[in-house]
């Protein structure tokens, strides 16, 4: 019986005139564009510059900000009420005011009668923005003060280190995480248009009147989407080492387990609400529900670890949360499902929940 | 429980909220015989047949279909009955051949099986040529012959159709009951809805439901007999006129 | 056609879309469950980052300073390393965000000035890792400045500037997602239901019959946009009085404007599901293209997340031709900042633009199907 069944699904999809195509182009186009957008290294933040002292110490801070790469001056003068327009009008992302006696006070070592203004609406960009500002005055002083001789009688030598990702490269973190993008997304939408168009079409009901086993009914359906997943795997592996250069450091297997692990989480879930909607705009409109707060709560953007007590323990219930975390730990740190089998354990109470539940909610008769 | 019936139906009720769409109906198919299910659009025939067929379940009542429990046997029914329903429900996206082998293999059939009975099924059609042709693209009436086809893939020992035969001319229509009778003196029990009056003549039985009721059921030549009718038309409109449920 | 007309074919498409109530509420309540998630959830802010120590705990400048990271609002320290070698596992099993390592004979040479002190960070997350590092750099620095003081007996001031934080002084994420969801809900509702129900009566037929009715093809399309219409004023109206007494959010310009700017985006999701419904051959195709080929990039490029500043030449150009990217930089400048009318009118008039142009496409290409 699952022989045929089997054969129905895969015939099925590969015969829809848009269906393959889109989900086969939808992750491709997805992994060539996406990585060159998806880039948390702010630069060109617009910066204006309120210079009240105008001498050569004043001018060498500025410098420090210009040069580090990641100001664009935008304007240079005197009038605090002219930056501030400037900001208001969303020209200026960030203001340095440096006050009269700039270069007495420092030279005294009294302080540092400088201000900064960052727009905050973008969280992100404004604490970053001012993270960077506030490490070019640093390291104007360090070399003020290495150029002077001065240094401080106690000290330690800080020095910082990074693993895995020794460049910083925002785009190798983003990549597994595309990649999980691309698999849910594809494999979420399919499965729950899939048994709500054969209630509309009427041929589910031919279905429900043979001795059809409901498991044998409701995996058939799920299992052509492990083939869909893998295939887009691979084709965004490919993509990430022939376009971008990445390789995955850990063993590849492990993605493709992560990968049916998780499958089993959306494929059920999308076949799931398949089953309680009655028409396929409804369907539509609840898997996307879904997979935007799936996203967004999957620490693939943010860190999970900034959410308040109760938004984390909703992310317990995320599949993207575990599948995000396995995928970019197996492909950025080499680790293994023992390593992070938190998420082997995640996904698989997850799948076998939304498996039984799709399998229990597909009735064959009212 | 063995009754020697096809289908024994007694005291069956069916309400959706406070809507009875089935209201108490009790009747028996014999084995063999080709039993008549007619009623106004409305009167509770489509409702009464999908319970008989295990895709609902009834409020109340009881009975047996193939002599297995209508409420606890449902699937058990559904591995010794064929069914086509109005709409032509076979996958539009895949070939005659391919939908053939579909539902062959979903009743257990082995492969040499399925191939062997898609020839015949072809030949007795007449549509071989339209092997390869997806379902979609079929005329009508040769639709429906598929349909009839595959629900007698399995050779069930009952066959339900629900309105089989519409929207196709008189023609068409005598070429599909001529299907039905071959079928018929197989031994197969025909459980057939329609609201073409000449085709319930061709019926050993039929009976006649109103607003959820079974109104009349008897022999074609009984019914006309006891109501004093022409035809089958005239019986109905006697028999129907009395309804108050609108549809 | 007259006005009557007009209405009388407003009134069928109202009670057409309203009998299929599940999906009504459907729409409803997401945005009010999406934007409470998103308003309090996601933030960018880093919060007990673990930080794993590796050093001679029984030196007491080593015992102080860790002491200290534990207490820093922002970090956490989670554990002992006995080797440095120990990290990369440890990372790799996720036990840690960020490790110090205290060099031989800290203590003691931390007077000297020859103590050595090392920040790991997890790199794999590159933005976090930073500001963990800087964090983690900011305690040592105040040590430092501390052990400066009860030296040399005098208060050195801080030479680090103060920072201030203009519109959001809490630094709020909800600021910046509750104009983003907004503009992905609506984007997405308006232009998925128009595409679904116009290629839903395509299949049906019933559209080439309306088509083919004296009644001019304009009206016809305007009579089955007006449902949605109102749905997304409802949807904009929860929406906002949501983040502005749940999250919030300040409503600090003119609501009036804020309000025209959400009609032209709605008029020009409109007009996408139009153009969506014209090119998909099913429904299932209107909704993959709305719900999968609209979302992703709605996401991406118009800054919700990513800054679009930060983005290739040509990348930002494409960001240019989201609707939704202009929307959402007007609801920041009129809701946020409290600006008038005179500083968004480029983007008015970019939106505007858009939205007459994809309209007159639309409308253009249902009158050729026609003949």
């Amino acid at each position: 019986m699952w022989k045929y069944l089997l054969e129905k699904e895969f015939k099925q999809f590969f015969r829809d005139p848009g269906l393959p195509r889109m989900a086969l182009a939808f992750p491709v186009l997805m992994m060539l564009v996406f990585p060159f957008a998806v880039s948390m290294d702010i630069r060109n933040i617009n910066l204006a510059v309120v210079d009240n002292c105008m001498s050569r110490e004043s001018s060498l801070l500025v410098d420090k900000c210009i040069s580090s790469g990641y100001f664009r001056l935008v304007s240079h003068g005197y009038s605090a009420e002219d930056a501030m327009r400037l900001m208001d009008d969303n020209k200026v992302d960030a203001i340095i005011t440096i006050m009269p006696d700039f270069d007495r006070q420092t030279a005294l070592g009294r302080g540092l009668p400088v201000g900064i203004k960052v727009n905050t609406v973008n969280g992100t960009k404004g604490s970053l923005g001012s993270q960077y500002i506030l490490q070019c005055v640093r390291m104007y002083f360090s070399d003020r003060n290495s150029s002077a001789g001065m240094a401080s009688a106690q000290s330690a030598d800080i020095s910082e280190k990074y693993y895995f990702n020794p460049g910083m490269d925002y785009k190798l973190f983003m990549i597994p995480a595309l990649i999980v993008i691309a698999i849910t997304m594809v494999t979420a939408f399919l499965p729950a248009l899939n048994i709500v168009s054969e209630k509309e079409a009427g041929t589910i009901e031919q279905i429900n009147v043979t001795p059809v086993s409901k498991t044998a009914f409701i995996v058939c359906k799920m299992i052509p989407y492990w083939a869909i997943a893998f295939f887009i795997l691979t084709a965004c592996l490919i993509i990430a080492w022939a376009v971008f250069g990445y390789v995955c450091r850990g063993n590849v297997l492990w993605l493709y387990l992560f990968t049916v692990l998780d499958i089993l989480v959306m494929a059920g879930l999308g076949l799931l609400i398949s089953n309680y909607s009655s028409n396929a705009q409804q369907a539509m409109f609840v898997i996307w529900f879904f997979a935007v707060i799936f996203m967004l709560m999957s620490g693939i953007f943010t860190p999970i670890a900034s959410m308040p007590d109760w938004a984390r323990f909703i992310t317990y219930f995320n599949p993207m949360r575990y599948f995000a975390d396995a995928m970019r730990a197996v492909f950025l740190k080499g680790s293994t499902p023992a390593d992070v089998w938190y998420d082997v354990a995640g996904l698989g109470v997850l799948g076998t929940v939304m498996v039984t539940a799709a399998i229990l909610s597909y009735r064959k008769s009212e | 429980m063995n009754t020697g019936y096809a289908i024994h139906i007694r005291n069956l009720v069916k309400k959706f909220g406070d809507f009875t769409a089935v209201d108490n109906i009790s009747f028996d198919v014999r084995k063999g015989e080709i039993f008549g299910f007619l009623g106004a659009n409305g009167a509770g025939k489509t409702t009464a047949m999908r319970i008989l067929c295990g895709l609902s379940r009834p409020t109340s009542g009881s009975g047996t279909v193939a002599g297995f429990d209508i409420r606890k046997e449902q699937e058990k029914i559904k591995r010794h009955i064929g069914y086509m329903s109005q709409k032509f429900s076979l996958y539009p996206d895949l070939t005659v051949r391919e939908n053939i082998r579909l539902f062959g293999g979903i009743y257990g059939l082995k492969d040499r099986e399925i191939h062997e009975k898609t020839e015949a099924m072809l030949d007795m059609l007449e549509i071989r040529d339209a092997g390869n042709r997806f379902a979609a693209e079929l005329p009508l009436g040769w639709k429906q012959r598929l349909s009839f086809s595959i629900a007698l893939i399995h050779s069930p020992q009952i066959v339900f159709l629900d309105e089989p035969t519409g929207g196709v001319d008189p023609e068409t229509r005598r070429r599909f009951w001529e299907l039905i009778y071959d079928t018929a003196e197989h031994g197969t029990t025909i459980f057939v809805t329609t609201h073409y009056m000449d085709e319930a003549e061709y019926c050993d039985r039929v009976s006649i439901m109103v607003d959820g009721r079974i109104a009349a059921m008897d022999s074609p030549a009984g019914l006309k007999e006891s109501l004093a009718a022409r035809d089958m038309d005239e019986v109905f409109r006697i028999v129907a006129g009395r309804a108050v449920r609108e549809e | 056609m007259t006005m009557r007309e007009f209405w009388a074919s407003v009134r069928k498409e109202f009670l057409h879309i309203f009998r299929d109530r599940r999906t009504i509420l459907i729409v409803m309540i997401m945005p009010v469950i999406q934007i409470i998630l998103f308003g309090f959830a996601v933030s960018t802010e880093v919060n007990e980052a673990r930080v794993a120590v590796c050093g001679d705990m029984s030196d007491p400048q080593v015992a102080r300073i860790v002491d200290r990271i534990d207490s820093n609002r922002y970090l956490e320290v989670t554990g002992e390393l006995s080797a440095p070698e120990e990290i990369e596992g440890l990372f790799r099993r996720n036990g840690a965000d960020a490790a110090i390592c205290f060099g031989r004979n800290f203590g003691s040479r931390f007077h000297d000035g020859r103590a050595q002190v090392r920040i790991v960070g997890d790199g794999s997350d590159p933005n976090t890792a930073r500001m963990i590092t800087s964090y983690i750099a900011g305690v040592l620095q105040d040590v430092q400045q501390d052990a400066d003081i009860s030296i040399s007996g005098e208060k050195v001031p801080s030479m680090t500037p103060v920072v201030k934080f203009m519109y959001n002084p809490a630094m709020k994420s909800s600021y910046n997602f509750v104009p983003g969801v907004m503009g992905l809900i609506l984007m997405l509702i308006c232009s998925m239901m128009t595409a679904v129900s116009i290629v839903r009566e395509k299949e049906t037929g019933t559209l080439e019959l309306l088509l083919v009715s004296p009644v001019k093809p304009l009206w016809v399309i305007l009579s089955k946009l007006m449902p949605y219409l109102v749905l997304s004023v409802f949807n904009f109206t929860t929406i906002l009085l949501l983040s502005h007494y749940v999250m919030e959010v300040p409503v600090n310009g003119s609501i009036a404007l804020l309000s025209l700017v959400a009609v032209v985006f709605v008029v020009t999701s409109l007009a996408i599901g139009l153009l969506v419904s014209e090119i998909s051959s099913s429904q299932r195709t209107a909704m993959l293209i709305c719900g999968m080929g609209l979302t992703m990039p709605t996401m991406i490029f118009s800054g919700i997340i990513f800054p679009c500043e930060s983005m290739p030449a040509v990348l930002q150009w494409f960001s240019d031709i989201i609707p939704a990217k202009w929307f959402i930089i007007m609801v920041k400048k009129v809701m946020i900042q409290g600006d008038g009318f005179r500083s968004i009118i480029v983007e008015f008039g970019i939106l505007a633009g858009m939205a007459a142009v994809l309209l007159a496409v639309s409308i253009r290409n249902f009158r050729t199907r026609l003949q």
